[in-house]
C-alpha cells in the first residue's frame, strides 16, 4: 500500500514569489466573498420575507435586482482565488474535488439554474406577479453550493481522510467542523445581506420613498444581521472547539499573529451584536445601520484571515519538506498588475461616468 | 496520473468537449455580439435612426444573458472540468500561464461591469457614454481573447517554449496569429448570424433590409477572416499533424472527414452570406437560421478538429493525454507506472488481473471508459491474445521511441511514423505490461468462459 496519497508536486517552479500568491489570494477571496454574501444571503432574506409584514416586496424586489449582477460579479470575483489555490496547493486541491467530482461539477449545474431562475423572479416581480417560491428554488440552489464548497475547502485540508473519502463520498461530510464551518459561513452571509437590507432601506427613505415599506424592510435587516450575529457567536465557538486537536493547539500557540485577528474578529462580532440591539428605528438611527454594516465587513476580513493562517496549520504535516522551487516571470507578473490596473480604473471610469452623466429635461437619452 | 480518477460513463474527454465547445460558442458570440451592438448604436446615433437603435437594445438583453450568466458559468465551468479530468495538465498550464490568466481576468472585470452597466442604462444616461460603456465591453472582451488564444494555441503548438520554458515564447507560439485571425473571423460571423435572425423581427421591409445587408457584412469579412485564418493555422500546424489529418494514415478519417465537414461548412455559411448580402429582403427566417447552423456545425467542428489534432498530447511533445510527460517515460519504464500512479494503485496487488486494472486506471482511462465512450470492452473483444500482446509491445516500444527520440522531424516527435499515432504509449515494466494485457483480456467474456472450460 501507498504511504502517501498526496499527489507530487508540480515540477514546474512558482512564477512568482509565494507571498504574493497568498496576498492575491486573501484579497481576491474577500471580494469574492462580499458577492458571495450578497447573493447567498440575500437570497435566503428574499425566499424569507414573507416574515417581514410591510416591506416583503421590496425585500423580494432590492435582492432579485441585486443578484441579478452580484451573481455575475461573485462569479467572477471567484476565478482569481480560484487560480491562486491551484498555483500554491493544487495537489491538494485537485485531489480534493475529484474525491467529490460529481457535487463539484454539479455546482456549475446549480448555479446556472440558481441565475436563470432569479431571472425569471426578476420578470416576475417586475410584472406585478409573486415569486415566493422562485426565489425559494433559488435559495436551495445556493445553501446547496455552499454546502459544496464547505466540502471541497474543507477536504482539501485533510489528506488523512482522503482514502475514506475515495472510498464512500458521503463520509467527506462526516467531518466533525463540516456542520459548524457550513452554518458559519451562512449565517455571516445572512448577517450582511440583513445589514445591506437595512443600509439600502435608510438611503431610500432618505430620498423619499415610502416610509411604511421602507421601515419594514430595515427592521427585517436588523432583526436577520442580530439573530444571525447572536448564532454566530454560538457557531464560531463550537467551529473552534470541533477543529482537529493538533489544528487548535498549533493555532493558539501561534501568538498575535494568530490570536490577534481572531480576537478582534470576535471582538467586531460582540460590537456588532450591541449596535445592532441598539437599533429601534433604524430609518432614524442611520448611522447605527453604517456602523453596523462596517462592523460586519471588518469581522469578514478578519475572519478571512484567520480562515487562511488556519489552512497552513491543517496541512502542516503534509507539506513538511515540501521543496518549492521560485523562478518569477516578472514580465508577464507586471502584465497582469499593468491590466488590473487599467481595466480597473476603466471600470471605475465607466461607473462613474454613467452615474453622473444623467439627460437633462427634453434632452435626448440613450 | 498521479490523482483519483473521476469515473465518467461518457468519458472525461467528452465532458471537457461538451463544456468547452459551449463556452466558447458563448464567448465567441460575446465579443462578436459586442462589436456588431457598438457598430449598430453608433450607426443608429449619428444617423438618429430608431430601428437600429431597437435592434441594439433588443440584442444587449442576449448579450447579458449569454455573456455575464452563461459566459461566466462556462468559464468557470471550463476550470472545474479539465481540474477533475486533467489535473496533472491543468496544474502544469497553470504554473506556466497564471499571470496569463490573471491578466485576462483583469478584462474579464470590465467586460462584465460594462456589460451590465450597458444594459442598466438605457434611457437612463446621454447616447455618448453609452457609447463609451459598448465600446469599453469590446475592447475587454477582445483583449480577452487577445490573451486566451495564446494559451489556447500553445497546448498544440508550444513552439520554442519546449526549450525556453519562457511565457512569451510559450504565448507567441506559431499558431497564435492565425489562430488569431481565425477567431476574430468567428466573432464576427456568429454576432452577424445572430443579430440577422433579431432584425428579422423589424416590420418595416426597407429599414429590416437596410440592417440584413449591413450584418451581412460582417458575415462576409467574417467568414473570410475565418476562412485565412483557418489556411493559416493549417500551415503551420506541426508536420506530424498535417500528415494525419491530411490523409497520411487513412485508417485514421476522422480528422480527415472533420476538416472537410468545416470548409464545407465555412463554404455553405459564404454562401448564405453573400445571398444576404445580393438579396437582403429574401433573406428571412429560413435563410437565418440556415446561417446560424452552419456557423455552429463550422466552429464546433474546428474545435473538434483543434482537440482531435493535439492527439496523442495535451501539451504537443511535453505531455501526453494521460498526464505523462514525455520527460518521464524513461524513469517510468524503470520504476513502473504504479509506482507514481498510487491512486491507481489503489488494491492492485490482489491479483495480476487487479494490477493490471490499475495499469489502466492509470494510463488508458483518461480516454477510454469501461463500457462507455471509447469502451475498452469493445474494443477488445475482436481481438485475440496474441494480437493483444502485440498491441501492447507496440504501445510499449512506442514510449521507448518517444524516450530515445528516434522518430523526430526536426526536433519534434513524428507521431505519424508510428503505428498507433493517436495514442499515448504504453509506459512502464514488462510486469505492468503483462498484467494490463490479463486485465483486458477478463473483459473478454468469450475469453474468460473458455479459460474457465479449461480449468
Amino acid at each position: 500500500m501507498p504511504t502517501s496519497l498526496i499527489p507530487a508536486l508540480d515540477p514546474a517552479p512558482l512564477p512568482g514569489p509565494p507571498w504574493l500568491f497568498h496576498v492575491l489570494w486573501v484579497l481576491t477571496f474577500f471580494i469574492h466573498l462580499l458577492f458571495v454574501n450578497t447573493v447567498l444571503g440575500g437570497t435566503l432574506l428574499a425566499a424569507f420575507a414573507g416574515a417581514a409584514g410591510a416591506g416583503r416586496r421590496e425585500i423580494r424586489t432590492l435582492f432579485v435586482g441585486v443578484n441579478s449582477w452580484a451573481i455575475s460579479l461573485a462569479i467572477t470575483f471567484g476565478i482569481a482565488p480560484l487560480l491562486f489555490v491551484q498555483v500554491v496547493l493544487g495537489r491538494f486541491f485537485y485531489t480534493a474535488a475529484i474525491l467529490v467530482g460529481w457535487a463539484w461539477f454539479g455546482m456549475l449545474i446549480l448555479l446556472t439554474i440558481g441565475y436563470y431562475l432569479n431571472y425569471v423572479a426578476k420578470f416576475r416581480l417586475r410584472g406585478g406577479k409573486d415569486a415566493g417560491a422562485i426565489v425559494a428554488l433559488e435559495a436551495v440552489c445556493f445553501v446547496a453550493i455552499a454546502a459544496i464548497q464547505v466540502t471541497v475547502n474543507l477536504l482539501h485540508l485533510q489528506p488523512g481522510r482522503w482514502e475514506q473519502v475515495a472510498d464512500r463520498a458521503w463520509v467527506a461530510l462526516g467531518d466533525p467542523s463540516f456542520l459548524p464551518r457550513f452554518i458559519h459561513f451562512v449565517l455571516a452571509a445572512v448577517a450582511m445581506a440583513g445589514a445591506l437590507a437595512a443600509f439600502v432601506a435608510v438611503r431610500r427613505a432618505a430620498r423619499g420613498g415610502d416610509p411604511e415599506a421602507l421601515r419594514g424592510m430595515a427592521r427585517f435587516g436588523v432583526k436577520a444581521a442580530l439573530i444571525a450575529t447572536l448564532l454566530q457567536l454560538v457557531d464560531g465557538f463550537w467551529l473552534l472547539l470541533a477543529l482537529p486537536e493538533d489544528v487548535l493547539r498549533a493555532f493558539m500557540r501561534g501568538g498575535a499573529v494568530t490570536m490577534a485577528p481572531l480576537g478582534v474578529g470576535i471582538l467586531a462580532g460582540v460590537l456588532l451584536l450591541v449596535v445592532l440591539a441598539q437599533i429601534s428605528d433604524p430609518l432614524v438611527q442611520a448611522t447605527k445601520v453604517r456602523r453596523a454594516a462596517e462592523l460586519i465587513v471588518g469581522a469578514m476580513v478578519l475572519m478571512i484571515v484567520t480562515r487562511h493562517e488556519l489552512r497552513d496549520f491543517y496541512l502542516a504535516k503534509a507539506r513538511a519538506g515540501e521543496q518549492v522551487t521560485v523562478a518569477p516571470q516578472w514580465g508577464s507578473l507586471a502584465l497582469f498588475l499593468a491590466v488590473f490596473v487599467l481595466c480597473v480604473g476603466l471600470t471605475v471610469y465607466a461607473l462613474v461616468r454613467a452615474a453622473k452623466d444623467r439627460p437633462g429635461p427634453g434632452e435626448e437619452a440613450a | 496520473m498521479d490523482y483519483p480518477i473521476w469515473n465518467l460513463g461518457l468519458g472525461g474527454g467528452v465532458l471537457i468537449g461538451i463544456v468547452a465547445i459551449a463556452h466558447v460558442l458563448v464567448s465567441h458570440f460575446a465579443i462578436g455580439g459586442g462589436f456588431a451592438i457598438a457598430v449598430i448604436e453608433t450607426l443608429a446615433v449619428r444617423r438618429r435612426n430608431p430601428a437600429m437603435r431597437a435592434l441594439a437594445k433588443r440584442s444587449s438583453l442576449m448579450l447579458i444573458l449569454v455573456s455575464t450568466v452563461f459566459g461566466a458559468i462556462s468559464g468557470v465551468g471550463i476550470w472545474v472540468t479539465i481540474g477533475l479530468v486533467q489535473p496533472v495538465a491543468t496544474s502544469a498550464l497553470i504554473h506556466n500561464y497564471v499571470w496569463g490568466w490573471a491578466a485576462e481576468w483583469g478584462f474579464f472585470i470590465l467586460e462584465v461591469a460594462t456589460a451590465l452597466l450597458y444594459y442598466a442604462t438605457w434611457e437612463k444616461v446621454r447616447p455618448r457614454t453609452h457609447l463609451v460603456i459598448i465600446w469599453l465591453y469590446f475592447f475587454a472582451a477582445y483583449m480577452s481573447l487577445v490573451i486566451i488564444q495564446g494559451i489556447l494555441s500553445f497546448m498544440l503548438t508550444p513552439g520554442r517554449w519546449l526549450e525556453t520554458r519562457s511565457f512569451w515564447d510559450g504565448i507567441f507560439n506559431p499558431g497564435y496569429l492565425p489562430g488569431l485571425v481565425l477567431r476574430t473571423g468567428i466573432c464576427l460571423l456568429l454576432a452577424g448570424a445572430y443579430l440577422t435572425l433579431a432584425a428579422q423581427r423589424e416590420p418595416n421591409v426597407s429599414l429590416r433590409a437596410r440592417m440584413v445587408r449591413l450584418l451581412a457584412v460582417f458575415q462576409v469579412v467574417g467568414a473570410l477572416l475565418a476562412y485565412a485564418g483557418y489556411r493559416w493555422w493549417e500551415f503551420v500546424l506541426p508536420g506530424s499533424v498535417k500528415a494525419i489529418f491530411l490523409g497520411a494514415k487513412p485508417l485514421l478519417a476522422a480528422l480527415s472527414s472533420t476538416r472537410h465537414l468545416v470548409l464545407w461548412a465555412l463554404a455553405a455559411y459564404l454562401l448564405v452570406a453573400l445571398f444576404a448580402l445580393a438579396a437582403p429582403k429574401l433573406h428571412r427566417w429560413p435563410t437565418a437560421v440556415a446561417a446560424m447552423l452552419v456557423a455552429f456545425v463550422f466552429f464546433g467542428g474546428f474545435e473538434r478538429l483543434r482537440e482531435g489534432s493535439r492527439k496523442p498530447f495535451v501539451i504537443r511533445d511535453f505531455m501526453f493525454s494521460n498526464g505523462i510527460r514525455v520527460s518521464e517515460i524513461a524513469d517510468l519504464n524503470q520504476r513502473g507506472v504504479l509506482a507514481k500512479a498510487l491512486w491507481a494503485a489503489r488494491g492492485s496487488a490482489a491479483s495480476i488481473e487487479a494490477k493490471g486494472h490499475a495499469v489502466f486506471r492509470a494510463e488508458c482511462a483518461s480516454c477510454h471508459t469501461l463500457d462507455g465512450y471509447l469502451s475498452i470492452r469493445k474494443l477488445v473483444a475482436p481481438v485475440d491474445p496474441d494480437m493483444l500482446k502485440g498491441i501492447l509491445s507496440t504501445l510499449h516500444e512506442a514510449g521507448k521511441d518517444y524516450a530515445t527520440g528516434k522518430y523526430s522531424n526536426r526536433g519534434r516527435i513524428a507521431t505519424e511514423r508510428l503505428d498507433y499515432p493517436l495514442m499515448p504509449p504504453l509506459v512502464g515494466t514488462d510486469e505492468e505490461q503483462e498484467a494490463l494485457a490479463a486485465y483486458l483480456l477478463s473483459l473478454k467474456q468469450s475469453y474468460v468462459a473458455e479459460a474457465s472450460h479449461a480449468n
